[in-house]
């Protein structure tokens, strides 16, 4: 059992490592995000300044600017790219090597990506809160929203990893993963809310939207973060739903993976 | 002694879609169904022996490494029986990699960011290995190899035998009964080659590992490899040991020739036409000697010839008539030209 929990502790040591040997790519990262920041708030200050009153949607600018902020610091702290590797690694063949590991692909590759996750969390998005909170003097509050902020954080990575796993999986049949991870990419950061607030959304798209598994990816952590009128009750509930989304996305994606690597042809030599 | 992998009938199939050419071909095909079946392994049976080192033959394409993954549990066959260390592989392939080793030349199994021993360490780690064997095993392969001095070097930072050599040991690390190299010395240099061999031999001989191992490198054969096994379009076509390889081969000689004082000036086409010429005649003169076959190699001509067809000296006297040598080896058949003639299927 000791060893057991070693075995899986030093694949999150390794992604940790891993991530901490690209110091230049973090930089660029900041770098990526700070021009995204200036877009979007050039972008919603221009949205604001057309609208009849200053709250759009019962969001003010503020609020969706905090919102927006967050949710660009979560995107990169949750992005694993596993899609673009695993379709790499299939078309290559090297898949073969992650096959051969002596755990499960699923988990040893969760393991490792969540070690990258952590330090992006610590890296980007903590000091992203901190700025935001200073800045906006109390944007958010400081209580238990943060301990389900953190909760949901973990189990919107690992949604978000099988939702990659998933579209991965696809590339055993195509050999060629750009058009479709486009496709992906698009769709999950529309509707998860990550590139605009659902509460601009149409209301019929909201309704979709929520019994579609994307928005427990960024929208319910951020707002557990933020919206203060929550209940714990209804917290807790949030969390639920994406404990659900969760496994059932996980199911799918573990059984499709499954039929999937049983009628591969291993590419090269 | 129980044999610790055995093939049975084993064959595996593709399917693959029939191309068409050209831009039309290529809308054609998004929906075709036009399939072809490719035999990429065709019914073969093997037994290993616990401790062996086994050569495993076979020209480009022929099925080598499509055995090996069957044999790793990474593709199902599509029928006959495989056991390795008493599993089928492609049912249980986590709990079969726990106790196998695989190399793949064009492929690494270490963390590429990290330094080498941080890579071991993790293999330790994800293989449950005791901290005492991890030691000793630590311990062992730097009395073989300078690996201490790789320790902190991040793997992408490592030539390519360096990182084969750390790939080798890693696939060793957990003790495994089996361990597969798959092309392990594919684009060394000579000295490294000869490091890589000495390594396997030493792993084989202190941890009595059996070792499957493919190769286009007869110098790994000759080394190495007690038993080979040769296979070609995924038909096995030899199973056997190489000596009696070569006493099956006994009666053929290699008889290197020089035709000109400073052979090194020779261009390539120049021998290349001398061999030619010189096979054009011998032919000629001795039509009974079917397997009478001349190359051209690195500054000589060699003439391959089967004395019970021909005897040497015949040859040898004919040519010192009709042309001035400057030189001459006799050599018995190398494992290469052996090989050779199997996969150009000249003997039955």
């Amino acid at each position: 059992m000791k060893k057991k929990v070693r075995k899986y502790l030093t694949l999150l040591r390794v992604g940790i490592l891993e991530e901490m040997q690209f110091r230049l790519g973090a930089v660029t990262k900041l770098f990526g995000n700070i021009i995204y920041l200036i877009i979007i708030y050039f972008l919603w200050k221009a949205i604001f300044a057309g609208a009849p009153t200053e709250v759009v949607n019962g969001m003010t600018f503020e609020d969706t600017m905090i919102y927006l902020v967050l949710a660009s610091a979560l995107f990169y702290t949750m992005e694993m790219y596993v899609t673009w590797d695993m379709g790499r690694r299939i078309k290559s063949g090297d898949i073969v090597v992650d096959l051969l590991r002596p755990m499960g692909y699923i988990k040893f590759q969760v393991l490792s990506l969540s070690g990258n996750t952590i330090v992006s969390a610590v890296t980007s998005l903590l000091p992203t809160m901190l700025i935001v909170y200073l800045i906006t003097g109390g944007g958010f509050a400081l209580s238990y929203n943060l301990l389900f902020f953190a909760a949901a954080i973990m189990i919107g990575t690992v949604l978000n990893y099988f939702i990659n796993f998933f579209v991965g999986t696809i590339c055993f049949y195509t050999e060629s993963i750009w058009g479709i991870n486009i496709m992906k990419e698009v769709i999950v950061l529309l509707l998860s809310g990550a590139s605009i607030p659902l509460a601009f959304f149409p209301e019929t798209l909201q309704k979709v939207v929520y019994y579609l598994p994307f928005q427990a990816i960024y929208n319910t952590p951020l707002k557990l973060l933020i919206d203060n009128s929550l209940s714990v009750q209804s917290r807790i509930g949030m969390l639920g739903g994406q404990l659900f989304w969760t496994v059932v996305v996980g199911c799918i994606s573990y059984a499709f993976f499954r039929i999937s690597v049983r009628r591969i042809t291993v590419n090269g030599g | 002694m129980e044999s610790i992998i055995t093939l049975k009938n084993v064959s595996k199939e593709f399917k693959v879609l029939n191309r068409h050419e050209g831009i039309k071909g290529g809308f054609q095909d998004l929906f075709s169904r036009d399939y072809k079946i490719i035999k990429a392994v065709n019914d073969i049976s093997m037994d290993i022996m616990p401790g062996e080192i086994c050569g495993y033959l076979g020209p480009n394409g022929a099925g080598k490494s499509t055995t090996i993954k069957m044999m790793t549990g990474v593709l199902e066959p599509t029928s006959g029986e495989i056991l390795v260390n008493g599993r089928i592989p492609y049912k249980n392939r986590t709990e079969n990699a726990q106790n196998i080793g695989v190399v793949f030349g064009q492929r690494s199994q270490l963390w590429w960011a990290l330094p080498l021993i941080e890579s071991f360490k993790l293999l330790r780690d994800i293989y449950q290995i005791e901290e005492k064997d991890f030691k000793d095993m630590m311990e062992l392969y730097e009395s073989l190899v300078d690996i201490k001095e790789l320790y902190s070097k991040p793997v992408r930072q490592m030539s390519l035998g360096q990182r084969t050599l750390s790939d080798i040991l890693a696939a060793f690390l957990h003790n495994p009964g089996v361990v597969f190299l798959d092309e392990p010395t594919i684009g060394l240099d000579v000295s490294m080659k000869s490091k890589i061999r000495d390594l396997i031999k030493a792993l084989n001989h202190e941890k009595k590992t059996t070792v499957i191992l493919t190769t286009h490198d007869m110098g790994d054969v000759d080394a190495l490899c007690k038993r080979i096994v040769i296979i070609d379009k995924g038909i096995m076509l030899y199973d056997n040991s190489i000596e009696n390889l070569r006493s099956f081969f006994g009666a053929y000689r290699t008889l290197r020739l020089r035709f000109a004082k400073d052979a090194s000036q020779l261009t390539k086409e120049a021998l290349k036409k001398q061999a030619a010429e010189l096979a054009g005649d011998l032919k000629n003169v001795y039509p009974q000697a079917k397997s009478i076959g001349v190359s051209a190699g690195e500054e000589w001509v060699d003439v391959l010839l089967n004395e019970d067809e021909i005897a040497l000296m015949k040859v040898l006297n004919h040519i010192q008539e009709t042309r001035r040598i400057y030189d001459v080896q006799l050599k018995e058949i190398s494992t290469e030209s052996v090989i050779k003639k199997i996969y150009d299927k000249e003997i039955e």
